[in-house]
């Protein structure tokens, strides 16, 4: 191989150990985030190899001032290309050091010649050669690095990037050239392919919070001749996630999903995400905003959780309570209101040692995320969950609450967390490592503002994660303006094409001016990574993720309107089994309550019996007279205050 | 106002430069003859948008550099490194070099040395020119014969690499040559080779011809004129060539002389070699401080030289300064 270039060094510029400087024909194949190797040869330097990343370069002639260049065309520019004689010129670099071999004594870069790295030089540089080549490899593809006509396959490191030794990902880009979310699909298409089995099993939980990003992950996208190459130089099939989970809330109507994914040859696919009481308020703090956090609010909801929920309760006004579903509660709530009121004679405004506007205020939270929430918390009737305990190897499952109320947005989040957590911790999730992709960490996790449940989550994600196999991949626009410690934490940094003012941020200062313009200019599927085991960031390519995004998803499968009631209930129940006749079920369902339908509907979902129609007319029983219904007529309780436009 | 303020309104120009004419090199006169008009007159260069310029043009340059290392009592023994080159410029405007060559070697009046130090000297340099010791007394002048000696090896290293070149032109290339064409009969008859002269201290004309050279408009050229004299030279045809606007600074600011074959082709070529010349003037040699007359393909070759030169060498003794040496 020949040489590309000589180190040079000056007194004002010197070679350091950790950073060297070369020049190069002017018709070079280097640029910025190219990867060179440098060897001594020099007395004592023999075998000494050291490799870079070039970071900076300049070009400048012999031109000692401007002026003699106008003098020179006599002050016309068009004839200041008519100079026959071209002025010597450079072409400069400035290389940061990678890896230097042998590592020891760590001394300045000889002042050698420079060679383009090779493969199995990009994999010492970068340090690979460890995880790479070990008897228990961990290597995971992330892309390619792409220079001087080189394609090397750069990895990262599954203990560095899952844990135990570091664990998390963050990717920042600006909005709009789908990068961030298109590396995340090509990662975990990656990660599912390569991770290794000595770490067990691995799933990833995505949330999928704006538009139909995330809706589509288990059907085919186009792929260019290109891509196919790249997937095939990355050893990652190029295909759609064999296993995929979608879940999302359902409408106020409680039986039409409420997500994109409503074509009907895809609607099958997603299953509903509906809780009830008991779920919310475990994560009851969740609804509360920071003006709501006191001690006297948190001992309420402790005093229901303990004392009410599920247990057969005396008010103290002479009625016994079962409180299971939020019409229970409100139930309860109404009782105790109208004791204080009636028996009391209104003298009293404490029950139980809580005062009555402690009481309001937790009952106008906790009623408020049913009204605002309709479809995603139910009034009454079980739940329809994630498959707790029973999380399946390399399955994808997709949370889409891209159409939910902020306050429900942040409910989902803690509630899938804490339990990931809390499974993970037991070990009895059904996987071992748990990729939580959540994108909009801006609006999730910011530097600023209120310490929201949320952000105490996410934080609590970043800094004890990595021991659990809880790990985080989070995107944001603006890195800068997210918690630091939850970017801190993350071990691998992914950055897409930035804004300019963003790069003007104190966190890109160690960035060089070149390497800060490459990235405000990176082309769609480029990435500048950072990674435990790179000592300086390395630029790669990477295909476009092997399934069909979100808004190509919706132009080949547009989602249907909403279908009536009973359309909805017929779709589900075949969904269940196919034997089920259309026309049975509307002869079932005609003139019931809707509440009682929806009601053997979920009871239905959660059972799976093997006769879903006989179950189904079993749940929802005898025809009842009309009278009857109105016992569980439900009037949404209105909020004391009217409803906040604060998120958290 | 000043005295001479009142001299330029009464017709005089404006000088600049603070000591007026004044140049180093040889300051020998020489027999002249006009070949082109009846009388030296001065030619203004038509104006050209695309001037010809050949492709490819080779052009040397040479260098040398000598500095005193040792002393055996008063002898000065002067360590001497000359190097010339020739890089050829081809249609993308690069220089790259076809001709390069150098000699280090030490000087020294071998019999006034010491036995045992001219013993030492004859055994470690492999190249030794001997001087005469008559002057060893006299510090000052034996340096100035030091440096005629350095400057006359650089001159047949110049000749040698100027007539290996001019052996392998191309057909269409020229040879442009930082100095005086005659030293070599071989270059001096070849119909593609050019001289050009930066410094003036040899006299070729006088009287009216002498001052319309040297008061000659910048994209002017003067009457060619044959040059003979000199025990080593060869007749060749001259003119001189104002590059750069005397008025403001000197009488030599921007003029150089040619030199080319003394051919009647050269008197009928001379306008357009002129423009070819002129057209020469971007880019600007500069830093250096002669970029009014320096070409900057010649300078480009110089500088050249000077990275390749051994670092132990310095310019010249008179540049160095007597502060002690570091780093920066």
């Amino acid at each position: 191989m020949n040489a590309i270039g000589k180190v040079v060094a000056t007194e004002l510029k010197p070679s350091t150990p950790h950073q060297f400087h070369f020049w190069t024909a002017t018709d070079t194949v280097i640029g910025i985030g190219a990867i060179v190797k440098v060897t001594g040869s020099g007395t004592g330097e023999e075998g000494r190899v050291v490799y870079g990343v070039v970071t900076e370069g300049f070009a400048y002639s012999d031109l000692q001032t401007p002026l003699h260049d106008v003098i020179g065309a006599e002050g016309d520019p068009t004839r200041a290309e008519d100079a026959p004689t071209v002025r010597q010129q450079i072409r400069y670099w400035t290389a940061a050091v990678l890896r230097q071999t042998p590592e020891e004594p760590l001394q300045p870069v000889p002042l050698g010649q420079v060679f383009v790295a090779a493969d199995a030089d990009v994999a010492q540089a970068l340090r690979m050669d460890t995880f790479l080549y070990s008897a228990t490899p961990t290597a995971i593809p992330i892309g390619l690095y792409t220079s001087a006509g080189l394609e090397a396959p750069v990895y990262l490191d599954a203990d560095f990037l899952l844990g135990p030794e570091a664990a998390h990902l963050n990717i920042s880009g600006v909005s709009g050239l789908a990068t961030k979310t298109s590396a995340v699909e090509f990662l975990l298409a990656s990660l599912f392919a390569h991770f290794p089995a000595h770490k067990g099993r691995v799933a990833a939980v995505c949330f999928n919070v704006k538009g139909p990003d995330l809706c589509f992950l288990d059907q085919p996208g186009d792929l260019s001749a290109e891509d196919r190459h790249r997937y095939e130089r990355l050893n990652v099939p190029a295909e759609p996630f064999k296993r995929v989970q979608l879940y999302a809330p359902l409408k106020a109507d409680g039986v039409n999903l409420n997500t994109l994914r409503t074509h009907p040859d895809l609607v099958g696919d997603v299953e509903p995400l509906t809780w009830g009481l008991q779920e919310v308020v475990d994560y009851a703090e969740v609804l509360l905003n920071r003006d709501d956090i006191d001690a006297k609010a948190d001992a309420f909801i402790d005093f229901l959780r303990d004392r009410v929920l599920n247990k057969s309760f005396d008010d103290g006004f002479g009625t016994t309570h079962r409180v299971q579903t939020f019409a229970d509660l409100d139930r309860l709530f109404r009782a105790i209101f109208d004791g204080l009121e009636i028996v009391s004679g209104g003298r009293s405004d404490t029950w139980r040692t809580h005062h009555i506007a402690t009481m309001r205020k937790v009952r106008n939270r906790l009623l408020n995320i049913s009204t605002r929430c309709k479809g995603l918390v139910t009034d009454d009737g079980p739940s329809s969950d994630l498959p707790w305990k029973e999380f399946a190897d390399r399955t994808v499952y997709v949370i889409d609450i891209a159409n939910v109320d902020p306050l429900g947005q942040d409910l989902v989040f803690a509630r899938v967390v804490s339990k990931l957590r809390e499974q993970l911790e037991r070990r009895e999730l059904g996987v071992d490592a748990v990729v939580v992709f959540v994108d909009e960490l801006n609006k999730y996790a910011p530097g600023d503002g209120p310490e929201t449940y949320v952000k105490k989550m996410l934080l609590d994600i970043s800094e004890r994660g990595r021991y659990l196999g809880l790990v985080l991949f989070g995107a944001e626009q603006f890195r800068s303006q997210v918690h630091r410690r939850v970017v801190g934490n993350a071990g691998t940094q992914v950055f897409g094409r930035m804004d300019m003012d963003e790069l003007a941020t104190p966190g890109y200062q160690v960035l060089t001016p070149a390497t800060k313009s490459k990235l405000a200019t990176l082309p769609i599927g480029e990435l500048m990574i950072r990674h435990p085991h790179f000592t300086q960031p390395i630029f790669v390519r990477f295909p476009k993720p092997p399934v069909l995004r979100g808004r190509d998803g919706v132009e080949r499968f547009p989602p249907t309107a909403d279908v009536p009631f009973e359309d909805a209930v017929v779709r589900q129940l075949v969904r269940l089994d196919r034997r089920v006749r259309p026309n049975q079920v509307k002869d079932l369902i005609a003139d019931r309550e809707p509440d009682d339908v929806r009601r053997a509907l979920a009871a239905a979902r959660r059972t799976r019996p093997d006769d879903v129609l006989a179950y189904f007319r079993k749940v929802l029983g005898a025809r009842v007279e009309p009278e009857a219904s109105m016992l569980r007529e439900h009037h949404a309780v209105p909020p004391l205050n009217p409803i906040s436009d604060e998120p958290y | 106002m000043t005295w001479w303020r009142a001299l330029v309104d009464a017709g005089a120009l404006a000088g600049g430069s603070g000591l007026g004419v004044w140049d180093r090199g040889e300051t020998a006169t020489y027999d002249t003859s006009i070949v082109e008009d009846s009388e030296l007159q001065t030619h203004a260069i038509p104006p050209s948008p695309q001037p010809l310029i050949p492709s490819p043009v080779s052009f040397l340059n040479g260098i040398q550099r000598w500095s005193v290392v040792a002393y055996d009592g008063v002898v000065q023994i002067v360590n001497a490194y000359v190097a010339a080159a020739v890089r050829r410029r081809d249609s993308d405007g690069a220089l790259r070099t076809t001709f390069e060559r150098s000699r280090a070697f030490a000087i020294a009046p071998l019999d006034r040395m010491s036995p045992a130090v001219r013993q030492a000297l004859e055994q470690s340099a492999s190249d030794v020119e001997a001087v005469d010791g008559a002057l060893v007394e006299q510090p000052a002048r034996y340096l100035e014969m030091i440096e005629a000696t350095v400057r006359r090896a650089r001159a047949r290293l110049e000749r040698e690499l100027a007539e290996a070149a001019i052996a392998d032109l191309g057909l269409e290339e020229w040879l442009v040559i930082d100095g005086l064409l005659s030293r070599s009969p071989g270059v001096a008859q070849h119909p593609r080779a050019l001289g050009v002269i930066k410094s003036h201290g040899a006299q070729f004309l006088e009287g009216r011809g002498l001052e319309r050279a040297l008061t000659l408009p910048a994209g002017h050229r003067t009457s060619v004129f044959a040059v003979r004299g000199g025990h080593t030279r060869t007749e060749v045809y001259s003119w001189y060539l104002r590059l750069w606007p005397w008025e403001g600074n000197d009488l030599l600011y921007g003029l150089l002389r040619i030199e080319a074959r003394a051919h009647v082709e050269t008197v009928s070529r001379a306008a357009e070699l002129s423009g070819w010349l002129w057209a020469e003037r971007a880019p600007l040699a500069t830093p250096a401080t002669r970029w009014d007359r320096l070409l900057y393909p010649l300078h480009h070759v110089e500088e050249y030289l000077k990275t390749r030169a051994p670092r132990d060498l310095r310019p010249g003794p008179s540049r160095l300064s007597r502060l002690p040496r570091l780093a920066s």
